[in-house]
């Protein structure tokens, strides 16, 4: 994977899974809470026994993604490992390394993988919901003539996912389109510049370079789909949105997975680069800082008449 | 406001230490090491890729990357280098949003408020963390030992005895802070007794004397003995005592290398270190006693009473016993002296090494203990208070008062 | 260097080394004391003529002289957001390091970007010429440095968006 780009899985869940499900090492006790981006954390344990692990998940946005069937999803993608939820979290999966349904060590790689993507599962729901209603409407859209279809506004519900304190996705899927709308905010002024600056290059990319690429654009005003979700809280001045829209040959069979994990990480990636952009500003400014001071040592003479001895 | 977990950090020389608290371990511990690409054409347009930790030394093999430690001798050298290192280790590694959560680092004793300054300024300006506080290392492996049963209520006095790959130092901390004319470094380390192993394999003509065989050995084998000697007659008595180690090495080739008095005798250079090395020649207990005796003399009962072991190489089986047993005969040497001197009974000095089961990682799970307290908050000084008052307001912290 | 920087910056060396002129001055209102006067501001007789050098309407010089002690405000080039915020932030990097700068000023003048204080002390151990170079120096710099870094968060924002938007028809 490119190093620009974060990974999809939690690197935590990952190592631990690996160590006890790929290599087989002695099992250990392991009691850890760790955070994951968007207000998710996951709670992994052995509390019977060592051979037992217990994997539980918490996510801010769980009541909205239940309410698009994330709890259905999830219990179909785990089958096999679903367990009693433990109190306090959304989801519980419990691996039992005596009793692993696979065997061949691809087989085990292939369920460590998917271990570690269980944010991405639970976040997966509205997204699949999404992509499935737009098969179905574009297989109703091509009984019509194109063109002259405009589905009714009561089929396409806006989907609206609370993921972080004020921030929101909204996801509508349409006979020839599915629009995935971002909102997103910066508290420091100085990342309020720079993510202007970034976002006006993702807006320009497609009409520069990338013709395939997924349509994007950036308003400060709510787009229509948001007002359509009953958008009515107060805009912060710092808040805009970003709009994806995702065209058919982006959403074909084969690339549906990879755009669920791509797009979820979004948000977290555009984070990401401006505090990155922030990191080398600063150690350019910190270079050139070094830089004016000798200069201005150069002025006082003791410093001269050191630098004649040497030569 | 919000309930994610505070991230405690440890940076130190060699290794970083990343986690959540809460926790009773870190959930990552790798190497203070990051491997730029300086070299690519495409890096002066935007910025040279990089990678960190056990990566960074798996790159550096390569020639496109260059490797660099941003930390020396526990101070941070570098600060490009290590923004980027932080950077990773919170997207990459810990994957979390740094406004989100509050921010626990830890410093050496007598580290720079300038040191301060810069770590806060980029922990402000470049990542908007939610909070930071920073605490001094030893402090944090004293509140690490407070878990063990032997420890009384949460004493922040005691002297810290942390020991790690490259050095050992032995720090005096009264009333939470570092007593910095005492503090006292030994240039014996875990590397040292990986390598004292290593020469006794190689003079014994062992199969395989490499230095992966000779850190297992460290580490599964070794113990602290009360006499060399009689651990020496014992050992000729009882066979049983040496061990056999089955060596994997290439293509799964295993040997059988036999362990012998190195069992003994490596940890046994913290003690003896005459027996390892001609340049240094003062015993651990010694030093420990010489710190605390040049600490001032209200805090030396204390000081006694609590030796703090931190770090991976104070693990060995019975080191704190050792060490209590040593100093305490030290100090009842000098106690009987002056007994005889000016005539009068001593009521006796206390001596109490602790150990205690989360050692090895001691700094960070203190800096865990603190950090999941729900009065932390109080002690961090949020992103406002930086931009109202400016870097110079993290010279001063709080001491955490936990309980 | 463009045409019109090389006369303006050559304006501020002669001016700067005419105002350089200072010499040990007691203050006239408080015995055995010495401020800068050009701080204090509170004794005509000690203060000189102010002189402002402009480039353009977004950059200048102004050149405040006394008898000990020379302030001098700097105004850089920001033609957008961006670039105010870099100056903001390079500002703002430099002032916390004016401990080590000597002649920087902590805070700039009221709409100024960067100030410096250069006192009869500072004349005395540093090399007159040599400051002013500092000066000149440091003012074409800036310049080059905010354009370069506004480059390069453009190239990187540009390498940002383009590498996310990739996987999605890969």
């Amino acid at each position: 994977m490119s190093q620009e780009l974060l990974e999809y899985h939690n690197v935590l869940l990952k190592s631990i899974f690996t160590e006890a499900i790929v290599d087989q090492q002695e099992p250990v006790k392991i009691d850890q809470v760790v955070s994951d981006f968007d207000n998710v954390m996951f709670h992994i344990s052995t509390p019977e026994s060592k051979t037992k692990i217990l994997l539980s998940i918490v996510l801010k946005s769980w009541p909205d993604l239940e309410k698009y069937g994330a709890k259905e999803l999830l219990k179909a993608e785990y089958e096999g490992f679903v367990t009693e939820t433990e109190v306090g979290y959304n989801f519980s999966l419990l691996v039992d390394l005596e009793n692993l349904p696979c065997s061949t060590l691809e087989d085990r790689t292939l369920l460590v993988d998917k271990l570690s993507l269980l944010k991405r599962n639970a976040m997966a729901a509205p997204f699949e919901l999404a992509f499935q209603q737009f098969d179905e409407m574009s297989k109703e859209a091509q009984q019509f003539e194109i063109g002259s279809y405009t589905p009714t506004d009561a089929q396409t519900e806006v989907m609206a996912i609370k993921y972080r304190d004020e921030e929101t996705i909204y996801i509508q899927p349409n006979w020839d389109r599915v629009t995935i709308i971002f909102s997103t905010g910066f508290k420091d002024e100085t990342d309020q510049v720079l993510g202007k600056v970034f976002l006006q290059e993702f807006v320009d990319a497609r009409r520069r370079a990338l013709q395939n690429a997924p349509q994007v654009m950036f308003s400060k005003e709510p787009p229509l789909e948001v007002q359509r979700a009953g958008f009515n809280g107060q805009l912060r001045p710092d808040q805009s949105f970003i709009t994806f829209v995702l065209f058919p040959q982006h959403i074909i069979p084969q690339r549906r997975e990879r755009a669920i994990s791509h797009i979820q990480t979004f948000r977290d990636y555009f984070h990401f680069h401006i505090k990155s952009s922030k990191a080398f500003v600063h150690s350019r400014m910190r270079h050139r800082t070094g830089e004016f001071l000798k200069v201005l040592n150069r002025a006082k003479p003791e410093n001269l008449e050191k630098s004649t001895r040497k030569i | 406001m919000n309930t994610t977990p505070a991230v405690v950090m440890d940076n130190g020389t060699g290794l970083t230490k990343l986690g959540f608290a809460g926790n009773d371990s870190p959930s990552f511990i790798l190497p203070t090491a990051i491997a730029t690409n300086e070299d690519s054409t495409r890096s002066r347009r935007t910025s040279p890729s990089y990678v960190i930790g056990e990566e960074a030394l798996a790159r550096a093999d390569g020639q496109n990357y260059s490797l660099s430690y941003p930390i020396r001798h526990g101070q941070i050298e570098n600060w490009d280098q290590m923004e980027r290192f932080w950077e990773s280790s919170i997207f990459k590694y810990l994957r979390c949003e740094p406004e989100d959560h509050r921010f626990l680092l830890t410093e050496p004793p007598l580290n720079a408020p300038e040191n301060r300054e810069m770590t806060a300024e980029i922990m402000f300006e470049t990542f908007n963390c939610a909070g930071l506080y920073i605490a001094v290392q030893a402090v944090l492996a004293l509140a690490a030992s407070w878990t063990s049963p032997k420890v009384v209520g949460q004493p922040l006095t005691g002297t810290v005895i942390d020991s790690g790959d490259g050095v050992t130092h032995v720090i005096a901390v009264a009333e939470g802070y570092v007593i910095g004319s005492s503090i006292k470094h030994i240039p014996i380390a875990g590397r040292d007794i990986t390598s004292f192993i290593q020469t006794m394999l190689r003079d014994r003509g062992e199969k395989d004397t490499s230095l992966r065989t000779a850190e297992r050995i460290k580490q599964e084998y070794c113990y602290v003995c009360p006499d060399i000697v009689t651990e020496f007659k014992r050992y000729d008595q009882d066979v049983t005592r040496f061990k056999k180690y089955e060596a994997e090495q290439n293509a799964g080739k295993v040997v059988t290398v036999d362990v012998g008095y190195e069992r003994f005798m490596a940890p046994e250079i913290f003690f003896s270190p005459e027996i390892a090395t001609p340049d240094y020649l003062t015993p651990l207990p010694e030093v420990v006693d010489n710190v605390v005796q040049s600490s001032p003399i209200d805090v030396r009962k204390g000081l006694y009473k609590n030796i703090v072991l931190s770090g991976g190489s104070t693990m060995f089986k019975d080191f704190g016993r050792r060490l209590q047993r040593d100093v305490k005969h030290l100090v009842d040497q000098r106690l009987r002296q002056y007994e005889q001197q000016a005539g009068v009974k001593s009521s006796g000095v206390e001596v109490q090494v602790v150990s205690h089961k989360r050692q090895r990682s001691a700094v960070w799970f203190g800096g865990s203990l603190m950090a999941q307290t729900p009065e932390f908050k109080n002690y961090c000084y949020s992103k406002q208070d930086y931009d109202e008052y400016g870097p110079g307001i993290v010279r001063q912290f709080s001491l955490m008062n936990v309980g | 260097m463009s045409q019109s920087l090389k006369p303006y910056l050559n304006a501020v060396r002669h001016s700067l080394n005419a105002a350089l002129c200072l010499e040990s001055f007691g203050s006239e209102i408080v015995e055995r004391h010495s401020y800068p006067e050009v701080e204090a501001g509170n004794d005509p007789l000690a203060l000189l003529n102010p002189m402002y050098i402009s480039r353009n309407e977004n950059e200048g010089v102004l050149i405040e002289t006394s008898v000990n002690s020379v302030r001098m405000s700097l105004r850089v080039k920001q033609a957008d957001e961006l670039e105010r915020i870099l100056v903001t932030q390079f500002t703002r990097f430099l002032s916390r390091r004016a401990e080590q700068f000597l002649i920087l000023r902590r805070n700039p003048l009221k709409g100024y970007d960067i100030s410096f204080l250069i006192l009869t002390t500072h004349i005395e151990t540093m090399m007159k010429h040599k400051l002013v170079d500092f000066i000149v120096e440091f003012m074409q710099v800036v310049d080059k440095e905010i354009s370069e870094i506004k480059l390069f968060v453009n190239a990187r924002a540009r390498l940002v968006a383009e590498s996310f938007l990739v996987p999605f028809y890969q």
